[in-house]
């Protein structure tokens, strides 16, 4: 039957077809909306600010996440002294804290000399990093150091690198899966459709978090182990929507049309109807990244999650917590770098629902 | 006169075919949650220290570990409809029942409380913003409803750790209620687990209740001259509420969840503890019994929070 009709007729009805999505109107009309949404707009800032920090992290001129230096344990953060100065300070301190103990004004003679012997070892101490001698006394810990002398904005750096990936590559997953599975099940109908959704039916009902926990626990605690466990779990909503989405459009002219000229199921899916359904499914990813950066965070916060050296935010607040009645930098740097984006995720995700979809406005 | 409640046609049946529904979901959690652990690599006696042969096969057997897996599936299922959820692998002198026991009514008074002061605050915090909408307090409390929806629990929970307990005093770190004698423990995990879900209450109401008040009843109320309490209490909540009764579904299982971190940050020893421990140790019987008192709480609530949905809307009607 196809082959009936003449190949540039064919093209025509192609050209026609790209034409009519309304994508491009539809998109340029949700960027006017969103530009006028100021909030939303700083969010997005922040947040390419954010990816490109992340991304940018191997080149960007700051000290290993994982190298530690034992001497500079639970250094405070100090934006102009060097980690020399503030090891020589804090010795200085506790001298003056022990002559004042012993009763006396200021320090002794030995404990002057002490002093002077620690600066000049500071000055020269050295350490190999990667086969190269470094003056580690001459570092400077912008947002202080953790209980293993680690640079903390190094950790949080690197932090973010995995937390947004595991956001991104998580969301990916599951959108690709709720995709497949939706598109087929709406489709296809019968007896698939029909297993399909009672499973999908059943996992709703299981506490999921649970089954997460007990598979990292179960399967052992690395990133990959995580990223699966995530994505089995949060397929499930969007090949809900999805299945919604290709049964309404399914019996469609333009659908009848693909049939007539003789395009396969595989071809109507992926040709005709998922980019249909594209504008729903992007508003969706696009919630579900925070989502899946709180689930990571969470499981990295029991100590399920991604394991040392390694950090995320969730492992960084969990180490914060454990130092912060001495040391409440540790906690308060990792949990602010988490509020902030997710504040900016949270605005950008309600403006770009406003502007997608104009009518969501007052509703939560 | 109000109309008495289940009244509607066909109630009694829907309640019993809805309750029998959930006897195959509560099966396949407990299959999936004890084949995922049966193939797990790595029994929960392939330890660091080396066993000898004749003891390992000893303590296989005392557990039944030795049988093939149909077998120990069978045994442990037919435990389980017995109220018996078997041996702790780690503590051999409890067993899981003890266990949860002990840890159940700690969750439960920490979930509930937490679930009660959220629904009221927040329907509370929902009408004030939503009837004085755009003035100071509509701000405030949606701007509090902003921090508690973004900010997770483990981080707002750590942070209210360190000025209220660490900082000014006022509250103890760590420790429960129901185990020491002080009341001021359980200020902070309950605060902590109920803020987000107020947050998103105050929301959901707030939102809920500005539609309703444009609604040509509300406004023939009002014309009719009833008093400003009685139209918000009688005719706008009715229908403003059913969103945040269906929300409660769903803040069941979060609750769940979020009280697993409470608990691990204010150390309340609740179910949450015993799970991530039991997680931790490989402790796969526990790990099974937590999963499953997990499970039949969230169902059931699930289950109430569907008939009471029902109960509320009459637009509904079981067919």
């Amino acid at each position: 039957m196809a082959e009936k009709l003449g190949s540039d007729r064919r093209q025509k009805a192609v050209n026609q077809f790209g034409e009519s999505i309304r994508g491009v109107s539809l998109w340029l009309d949700a960027w006017r909306r969103l530009k006028r949404n100021r909030m939303a707009l700083i969010g997005l800032v922040v947040i390419v600010l954010y990816c490109l920090v992340a991304l940018l992290a191997p080149v960007l001129p700051i000290y290993s996440y994982k190298h530690q230096v034992l001497n500079h344990q639970y250094l405070p953060p100090s934006l102009t002294r060097t980690a020399g100065e503030l090891l020589l300070e804090r010795r200085q301190r506790e001298s003056l804290a022990e002559a004042r103990a012993a009763g006396r004004e200021g320090l002794s003679g030995e404990q002057e000399r002490e002093l002077g012997e620690l600066r000049e070892r500071l000055a020269v101490e050295t350490m190999e990093f990667d086969g190269k001698p470094v003056r580690v006394n001459e570092k400077r810990y912008l947002l202080g150091t953790d209980s293993l002398g680690r640079d903390l904005l190094a950790r949080i750096i690197y932090g973010s690198r995995v937390s947004i990936a595991i956001g991104i590559v998580g969301t990916f997953t599951a959108v690709m899966i709720g995709i497949i599975i939706g598109s087929l099940a709406g489709f296809l109908g019968g007896g698939f459709d029909y297993l399909a959704m009672r499973f999908v039916d059943v996992l709703y009902g299981l506490p999921y978090m649970l089954l997460v926990i007990i598979f990292m626990a179960v399967f052992g605690r690395n990133i990959l182990n995580l990223f699966v466990s995530l994505a089995i779990v949060s397929w499930l909503t969007v090949a809900r929507v999805m299945r919604g989405q290709i049964l309404s459009l399914k019996n469609m002219e333009f659908v009848q049309a693909a049939w007539v000229v003789g395009a396969g199921t595989g071809r109507i899916i992926y040709r005709h109807l998922v980019p249909n359904t594209l504008g729903v499914v992007v508003v969706f990813a696009t919630l579900q990244i925070p989502s899946f950066i709180l689930l990571e965070s969470f499981l990295s916060f029991l100590g399920l999650g991604v394991q040392a050296p390694m950090s995320s935010w969730g492992s960084l607040v969990r180490d914060g917590v454990d130092g912060m009645a001495n040391y409440p930098w540790l906690l308060f740097f990792p949990a602010l770098t988490m509020t902030i984006f997710l504040f900016s995720m949270n605005f950008l995700g309600d403006g770009l629902r406003d502007a997608l979809d104009p009518q969501s406005k007052n509703k939560l | 006169m109000p109309a008495p409640l289940f009244r509607k046609q066909g109630m009694t049946k829907y309640i019993i075919r809805r309750f029998l529904g959930l006897i195959p979901t509560l099966l396949i959690i407990m299959s999936l949650s004890f084949f995922i652990i049966r193939v797990a690599p790595g029994g929960p006696f392939a330890r660091e220290r080396s066993i000898p042969k004749l003891v390992l096969r000893n303590i296989l057997k005392k557990y039944h570990l030795d049988e093939p897996l149909w077998k120990q599936y069978g045994r442990y299922m037919l435990d389980v409809v017995r109220g018996d959820l078997g041996p702790s692998y780690r503590y051999h002198d409890r067993d899981v029942n003890y266990f949860m026991a002990q840890a159940l009514p700690d969750s439960m008074v920490l979930g509930l409380m937490s679930l009660t002061l959220a629904v009221v605050f927040g329907i509370g915090t929902g009408i004030i913003s939503a009837t004085r909408q755009n003035t100071w307090a509509d701000y405030t409390s949606m701007a509090v409803a902003i921090v508690g929806v973004s900010i997770p629990l483990f981080v707002v929970g750590p942070i209210l750790m360190y000025f209220f307990a660490l900082r000014w005093k006022w509250f103890p770190t760590s420790g429960w209620f129901m185990a020491d004698a002080s009341w001021k423990t359980a200020v902070m995990p309950v605060i902590t687990l109920t803020l987000p879900y107020f947050a998103y209450i105050a929301r959901l109401s707030r939102a809920s209740i500005l539609e309703v008040l444009r609604s040509d009843y509300v406004r023939t109320a009002q014309a009719k001259g009833l008093r400003p309490a009685v139209v918000m209490f009688k005719h706008i909540l009715k229908g403003a509420l059913l969103p945040v009764v269906s929300y409660l579904g769903p803040a069941f299982a979060n609750i769940v969840t979020g009280s697993i971190v409470v608990e691990s940050i204010f150390r309340v020893p609740g179910l949450g503890n015993v799970f991530i421990q039991s997680a931790q140790n490989r402790d796969y019987t526990m790990i099974m019994g937590t999963v499953i008192v997990y499970s039949v709480i969230l169902l059931v609530m699930n289950f109430v929070v569907d008939i009471l949905y029902g109960v509320l809307d009459p637009r509904i009607s079981y067919r």
